[in-house]
């Protein structure tokens, strides 16, 4: 009781000075506060041209703040990477699949399994869509991949275990699961050697498809990094 | 000199990328992630020790990354605290070494390459961290580094691990987020995101939220770097880590939060917007406890890495101190003892390690006598023990002297009583450490029939203490190189 009367004094007291702090921001959504006025203004009238995508959001993540979102997918990949050091365990690396657990004792649902495969190539579809639309359109790299790997998880619960793992081929698996931030690097390379900077992606009308190329190879690398991690973690806990 | 501008986004790139393709480079086997990661470290020291060459030759600069110019693009910053870069890639290095025979026994083999992954992963992180000069990006290669980090500490296995690496994710979650909520509140005042536009359109922010902006930003620094008493995570995590890890953590990742405060503290000095004195008072005080609890809870210690991570705990608290005096000397001195403090520990922890692996022991009492069987490794920790200590003419004693002048010229001479007081408890408890290696009777005799660890554990070992002597003797020059730096950011606060 003491305890608990403790713990609801420390959180008012914790609470209090952040709930006044909050008061006094600068109201929210209000078109004169420093956020709307500063940085925003300049990628909303040039992001579009600039920017190398019609959607601004894909320009300031992918372009402006490029360097961001490099080692953001690198923390993607540094979550799969600390997944696998704790979970891996001597000889379980699967490259054979005979020594990991059977399939599950209960069968899958008949519905389920022809749902899933009927449903299938339209989710695939539907993932290379978002992905490949991202510059026009809410979507990305990000998205499409996470539908993909999704995807791959879904079949893998209703295929056999041999057909599942012939979804994602294991061999290139490695190259796969950094997909993402060596795209994001080749296309910096490529920014530094032709226009002298890296990450630089072409601002004239003349160089757009350059540009739009660049955006797409991120946005490729991006979803096919994001779908194989999050395979490999599906896979990495289904064999624990 | 070389002057490329993208070379200081190449630091960061070529590295962290070579990091990500360890896997592919390793396929399985532990003996090519080792060499590819020594490989990867090369690169990433030539390319720091040549931004290093330049910083000193014509002072700070930057680049903006794809052109853009700041505060529209991300800004990467060089000046002389980012030389702390040069003893990430030294650690870095050493600790890789190191690894090479000892992970064999200590890690499950499939996991090898991802170790290797994930330590590289994390002292990329860091120099990125280090080099920034924007606030989102500062907090996305504090993720990077704290996931690692988290799996390091779990990667032996061991149950009391994944605990300790648990207890370490919690505390650092909480941290992360008061820090990602600070960054949120500084872009709701200036619209910015970039540190030094930040700091000139602090000017006329409303009072409340500035504060409790600062005060979440060191508070998750404070997290990060283990001061009293949010140091909880620190001891178990850094024990429980295999040694090549305990001795990065323990001398670097903790610095990070160091690094941290000394970005947060130039935003605030150069904006002029924001009184620290407040939060300096707050940092003496809790520095001197934390130089004055670390000390004494190690005293109790009979596990030695246990005994090392809470000796971390009481230089972080010297390290603290020094920043809240904010006098030149004070600042110069902790700046300079967060280098010489990551040489001392990491000698300490890889000596340490090495004693383990060929013991198989790891308390003061089964140890006792050891010194016999080991001559160079116990040295090498003895040289570590004399630095961390303060003894002249080690690596230890300048920083703190300075620190304790920087007390004097604050006006605090209290402080600079704390500090020596500290001293004396740390002197106890190391040479209970040297009595039990080297006079006490071993508790077992098969203890004096070991060997000395392979080269690739002893060689580490020995270059560290050896460093400990030279930056005794030459610890000048970190701190006239460090000085004009500390000079630029107290300028604001009316010459110091």
């Amino acid at each position: 009781m003491m305890r608990r009367a403790l713990i609801v004094v420390l959180l008012i007291a914790v609470a209090a000075p952040l709930m006044l702090a909050m008061s006094q921001l600068p109201p929210h959504g209000s078109p004169e506060t420093p956020p709307y006025t500063h940085v925003s203004p300049y990628y909303l009238e040039h992001g579009a041209e600039e920017g190398g995508a019609e959607n601004i959001v894909t320009s300031v993540i992918l372009n402006y703040r490029g360097f961001d979102t490099q080692h953001e997918v690198t923390v993607i990949f540094t979550a799969m990477a600390a997944v696998l050091a704790v979970l891996l365990l001597a000889g379980s690396e699967p490259t054979d699949a005979e020594d990991a657990p059977g399939e599950s004792p209960v069968p899958v649902s008949v519905v389920v399994r022809f749902i899933v495969r009927v449903l299938a190539p339209f989710i695939a579809l539907f993932s290379a869509y978002v992905v490949l639309n991202g510059h026009i359109t809410p979507g990305g790299g990000f998205q499409g991949g996470t539908i993909a790997g999704a995807l791959v998880i879904a079949l893998s619960l209703v295929m056999s275990r041999e057909e599942a793992d012939a979804l994602l081929p294991r061999k290139p698996e490695h190259l796969l699961q950094a997909a993402a931030p060596i795209a994001f690097f080749l296309t910096g390379v490529a920014g530094l050697a032709l226009f002298g900077d890296y990450l630089f992606f072409p601002r004239d009308e003349a160089f757009r498809w350059a540009a739009v190329l660049m955006l797409t190879v991120i946005e490729v690398g991006i979803g096919v990094g994001g779908a194989s991690v999050l395979v490999r973690i599906f896979r990495a806990m289904r064999a624990d | 000199m070389i002057t490329w501008p993208p070379l200081l986004a190449l630091l960061i790139a070529v590295p962290m990328t070579s990091a990500v393709l360890t896997p592919a480079i390793a396929r399985g086997s532990a003996r090519r992630a080792f060499w590819w990661a020594l490989a990867v470290m090369s690169v990433a020291s030539i390319i720091a020790a040549m931004l290093i060459i330049r910083v000193s030759h014509e002072g700070p600069f930057s680049y903006v990354v794809g052109g853009w110019v700041a505060p529209y693009g991300i800004e990467l910053r060089f000046d002389e605290f980012s030389a702390a870069i040069a003893i990430i890639c030294l650690l870095g290095t050493l600790a890789i070494i190191f690894s090479k025979e000892y992970v064999t026994h200590a890690i499950a083999e499939p996991r090898i390459p991802y170790y290797y992954t994930l330590l590289l992963l994390n002292l990329m992180a860091m120099i990125g961290f280090t080099v920034t000069g924007d606030l989102f990006n500062l907090f996305v290669f504090m993720e990077i580094l704290s996931l690692s980090g988290y799996a390091l500490v779990a990667v032996s296995g061991e149950r009391i691990a994944e605990m300790a690496a648990f207890k370490y994710l919690v505390m650092g979650a909480v941290s992360s987020l008061l820090v990602l909520f600070s960054i949120g509140l500084l872009y709701a005042l200036t619209g910015s995101l970039n540190m030094a536009d930040v700091a000139e359109r602090l000017d006329g922010a409303a009072a409340a939220p500035l504060a409790v902006a600062f005060a979440c930003i060191t508070l998750g620094f404070m997290v990060k770097s283990a001061v009293f008493p949010l140091h909880v995570w620190l001891p178990d995590a850094h024990a429980i880590a295999p040694s090549p890890i305990s001795a990065v953590l323990s001398g670097l990742v903790v610095k990070v939060g160091i690094i941290g405060m000394l970005r947060v503290y130039q935003i605030a000095y150069s904006s002029g917007a924001v009184d620290m004195t407040g939060l300096n008072t707050v940092l003496m005080w809790l520095g001197a406890i934390s130089i004055v609890m670390g000390a004494f809870f190690a005293v109790f210690q009979d596990d030695i890495k246990l005994m090392l991570a809470y000796s971390t705990i009481s230089n972080i608290g010297y390290i603290v101190m020094g920043l809240g005096l904010a006098s030149t000397y004070g600042v110069i001195g902790a700046s300079v003892h967060v280098f010489n403090h990551a040489l001392i520990k990491a000698t300490l922890f890889l000596g340490a390690g090495a004693i383990i692996h060929q013991t198989g022991k790891r308390t003061l009492s089964d140890l006792a006598g050891v010194g016999r069987a080991m001559p160079f490794t116990v040295a090498a920790i003895s040289i570590g023990a004399i630095s961390i200590v303060g003894i002249p003419p080690t690596a230890g004693f300048l920083c703190k002297w300075y620190i304790a002048l920087g007390a004097m010229q604050a006006g605090r001479p209290f402080f600079a009583f704390a500090l020596v007081f500290g001293a004396l408890f740390i002197f106890i408890y190391y040479i209970r450490m040297v009595n039990a290696f080297y006079f006490q009777k071993p508790k077992d005799p098969s203890i004096l029939e070991v060997h000395e660890a392979p080269a690739t554990m002893l060689g580490p070992t020995l270059l560290l203490a050896a460093l400990c002597l030279v930056m005794g003797v030459f610890g000048r020059l970190p701190l006239s190189f460090i000085e004009p730096a500390v000079n630029r950011l107290l300028a604001p606060l009316g010459g110091g």
